[in-house]
């Protein structure tokens, strides 16, 4: 069982954070190898860009949406999240000038953390849920009809609901403070 | 999200939105400013335009540009001016940005030293002494000025010039630029400046060859090989050939 719960969560786990980590370090470093520190400095945009890109499973879960395979999407959400999160990782560097991008990348990267949890916990309740996907199937739905009500089953059992509540408030934290980092750029800096 | 957990995160949001505006330079400025605009750190906008960035009408208002090199903002002289001659007053815009740059986190992305010459008006943009001091090795300290003779104003090294397209300093040829070039004047030179050529012994030599124009040396010759003649041998016999014709 120690096994089991090392190998399917937590190795998993700490490797995609780990790679998280590793990724932004290397990145960094080729940048300031190839003379490109420029490019750190503008790669806050597509990284937050593609953040927001990835929001489409939360609006499709929430109903503002309605179109779109929300398996697919939360794929979506999970990668595009990861991904941008880099950008704005190497966009940070590893200088330390004001208080408030720091601010919004500590909470970013805990939002990330919390994130890897959330995508932890809808693991163990699909599992949960799994011994469902036979009695719709007996009930005479089809295959797709049948992964729709085990995947929004899955994301609706306690443990998600619970880690909801710590989430989005994260996510706000990170919004908040991440906006007041953009409009303290677009307020000083010159862009043409 | 719970009514207090809501309340929670509004007031601490508010409270950041606080210290933004009352410590801007902690909470927002991208490093710190040089220190001559150390009483400005809390003064965002005394240089930033809001939504344009810098301005270089907001630097005006302290640097006066008839007074940048000669006096400090405070109207004092400058007791060690970094360039022997003011040259802010012959630029063609008041573009400081172009050159400068403050703020440590931003300062590290600028390229320093990156002037851009065309910003000068023409008459002094030639004037390369007025800012730059010659080289002191031995071949710089035998000119003077003139230096776009030999380097572009985007960057001193590698030389623009190439001296092997007008003449091949090999051999005894390797010389101080004086020997050739009288008074540093590159745009003349003479191959009588040492003892191997006289106009006498040249004059010889070309008229034995049927040769009667030899005033420009380097329109045939472009080495110390006497028989690297431009134009090849067959031209150049040709050359003579058709002078012999006219003679005869």
């Amino acid at each position: 069982m120690k096994t089991s719960l090392w190998g399917r969560h937590v190795l998993p786990f700490i490797l995609l954070l780990g790679l998280l980590a590793a990724a932004t370090l290397a990145g960094d470093y080729a940048l300031h190898r190839l003379n490109l520190v420029w490019v750190g400095r503008y790669l806050g945009i597509p990284g937050t860009l593609l953040i927001i890109a990835s929001m489409g499973y939360s609006m499709r879960k929430r109903k503002y949406i309605t179109s779109g395979n929300p398996k697919t999407l939360l794929k979506l959400h999970e990668f595009g999240a990861w991904l941008g999160s880099l950008m704005v990782l190497v966009h940070a560097g590893i200088h330390f000038n004001a208080l408030l991008p720091w601010l919004a990348t500590v909470a970013m990267a805990v939002n990330v953390v919390s994130g890897m949890v959330g995508k932890l916990l809808l693991e163990r309740s699909r599992r949960h849920v799994q011994g469902q996907r036979d009695h719709f199937q007996l009930r005479g739905l089809s295959r797709s009809e049948v992964e729709q009500a085990v995947f929004w089953d899955a994301v609706t059992v306690d443990a998600m609901k619970q880690w909801r509540t710590v989430h989005i408030p994260i996510f706000l934290v990170f919004v908040v403070l991440a906006l007041g980092h953009i409009s303290s750029i677009f307020l000083f800096w010159g862009w043409v | 999200m719970s009514r207090f957990l809501k309340i929670i995160l509004a007031l601490n949001l508010a409270v950041l939105a606080l210290l933004t505006f009352v410590y801007p330079h902690l909470m927002v400025s991208p490093g710190k400013l040089i220190a001559g605009h150390k009483l400005l750190e809390t003064d965002c906008f005394a240089c930033h335009a809001p939504l344009s960035g810098a301005s270089a009408t907001r630097c005006a208002a302290c640097h006066k540009t008839a007074d940048i090199g000669l006096l400090t903002t405070a109207g004092v002289a400058i007791a060690k001016p970094r360039t022997a001659t003011p040259f802010h007053q012959q630029l063609i815009s008041q573009d400081c940005m172009a050159c400068h740059s403050d703020h440590a986190g931003v300062k590290r992305y600028h390229l320093q030293g990156n002037f851009n010459h065309a910003l000068l008006a023409k008459a002094s943009r030639d004037q390369c002494q007025s800012c730059h001091k010659k080289p002191k090795d031995s071949l710089h300290q035998q000119i003077d000025g003139n230096c776009l003779q030999c380097h572009t104003q985007q960057k001193w090294t590698p030389a623009s010039f190439d001296h092997d397209k007008y003449f091949a300093l090999d051999g005894d040829h390797n010389v101080a630029c004086a020997t050739c070039h009288a008074r540093n004047d590159y745009s003349r030179y003479t191959c009588y400046g040492c003892h191997e050529h006289t106009l006498t012994n040249i004059r010889r030599k070309h008229i034995e060859e049927g040769v009667s124009k030899f005033d420009n040396c380097v329109e045939c010759h472009r080495s110390a090989n006497k028989h690297d003649i431009k134009g090849g041998k067959a031209e150049g016999q040709g050359e003579r050939k058709k002078e012999h014709k006219e003679k005869d």
